[in-house]
């Protein structure tokens, strides 16, 4: 390698002069300079400017605590919301399911939540209804989210309709109108994380014969 | 009661119990861990440990020996409003920061005495945005301040002065980080 300055990232980490891989897992370059190490778990390590999917698990006076699959459960700030304060906070039942991101994560604290982006608007985060919850590893939660769109959810997207919210800690949230398009859309999902895109749209021909 | 101890030089060394005869009033003054029983004539002890007997300073005015009984951890160093502890962080959260008190002034502590650093007191100016994980993280040794006695669970610590904060603390590579002020005062020692 010539003479250049390179950016580390996840699962590199340099020793004096050596560079030492930390994780198991591909090693993956973004042009010009960054590399890092991508690997796929069924655990997640939360990261700071992740958008997770989380389920309430309980309410405290200040926070909510939300399960994201991470060590420890997170805090979402009852004021953590578009024009939140404390005369209208949302009261959330144990088993919502939240659509957040990830503000602060160091590993001896519990990470910390919010439905608002960095302006403070609401985006898209909040809490989702109906539908259908399951859990996938975190590789396949990242090639769902790829641009450009991934081959299976192009497939799918041509026949049928359907509402998709991706969590990068591994859990995907899937609604349509009838219930054997959801079953459909989630098992064509499931079964794609190991395949090629080209397999993924023979995969998902021969599900919507099936359909017919 | 108790069994009736030696008085005087001998016994010193002894386990005492509470209640014990010490010595006589007399020839005794009560010293830490003991008292004149009522009658006024009797020094007993009121803690268990060891008796010592201390011999008066040849001027003193008064010349009776002062018995004592040490050795119980009630005679440890404890947290006084005002005073400067040693401490290692052992929990860091959102707004506050669990320490374990280890020192007071220069003494360790006989036993577990557990303290809180508030956001507002991690330093003295712009508290509002203090970042608690910045400042602070499990396992680093903190000189602080006792502002008081708080709640039934800890005492509230302060770090908010130019001589306070983190003097020694390990980075995640395992690399040990120290204060430039508290390697200074190793040097001094070690070219005395």
């Amino acid at each position: 390698m010539s003479n250049q300055t390179i950016k580390l990232g996840a699962g590199l980490r340099q020793d004096c002069d050596t560079i030492s891989v930390m994780k198991a897992g591909t090693l993956r370059l973004s042009k010009p300079n960054k590399y890092w190490v991508e690997s796929s778990h069924k655990r997640y390590v939360p990261c700071v400017e992740d958008t997770v999917l989380g389920i309430v698990v309980d309410s405290k006076p200040d926070n909510f605590l939300v399960d994201i699959k991470a060590p420890t459960l997170a805090f979402l700030p009852v004021l953590a919301f578009e024009g939140g304060t404390r005369r209208n906070i949302p009261k959330f039942e144990v088993g919502t399911l939240l659509y957040v991101r990830v503000v602060k994560a160091n590993n001896s604290m519990n990470p910390e939540l919010s439905c608002m982006d960095d302006t403070g608007k609401a985006a898209e985060f909040g809490p989702l209804k109906d539908g259908y919850v399951f859990e996938t590893s975190t590789g396949l939660s990242r090639m769902l989210l790829s641009s450009p769109t991934c081959p299976v959810l192009e497939a799918l997207g041509k026949s049928l309709s359907y509402e998709l919210a991706v969590g990068l800690n591994g859990r995907v949230w899937v609604n349509a109108a009838s219930p054997s398009t959801v079953i459909l859309v989630s098992n064509a999902i499931i079964n794609s994380e190991f395949l090629s895109g080209v397999q993924q749209k023979i995969m998902v021909e021969k599900l919507m014969k099936r359909l017919q | 009661m108790g069994v009736m101890a030696a008085v005087g030089g001998d016994g010193d060394g002894e386990l005492v119990t509470p209640g014990e005869l010490l010595g006589d009033s007399s020839k005794m003054i009560a010293g830490r861990g003991a008292y004149v029983a009522p009658n006024g004539r009797s020094v007993r002890a009121s803690l268990t440990g060891i008796r010592r007997v201390t011999h008066p300073q040849p001027d003193a005015a008064d010349q009776r020996s002062i018995v004592e009984v040490v050795g119980h951890k009630a005679h440890g160093a404890v947290p006084q409003p005002g005073s400067v502890v040693i401490v290692r962080i052992t929990k860091v959260m959102a707004r506050t920061a669990s320490a374990d008190i280890m020192c007071v002034e220069s003494k360790a502590v006989r036993e577990k005495f557990t303290g809180i650093i508030r956001q507002q007191d991690v330093r003295a100016t712009e508290i509002d945005k203090v970042d608690m994980y910045l400042s602070f993280r499990p396992g680093d040794i903190v000189r602080a301040l006792v502002l008081s006695l708080g709640d039934a669970r800890a005492y509230y610590l302060s770090t908010a002065k130019n001589e306070l904060g983190v003097v020694s603390a390990q980075s995640i590579a395992a690399n040990h980080i120290v204060s430039r002020q508290l390697l200074t005062v190793t040097v001094i020692l070690r070219y005395c």
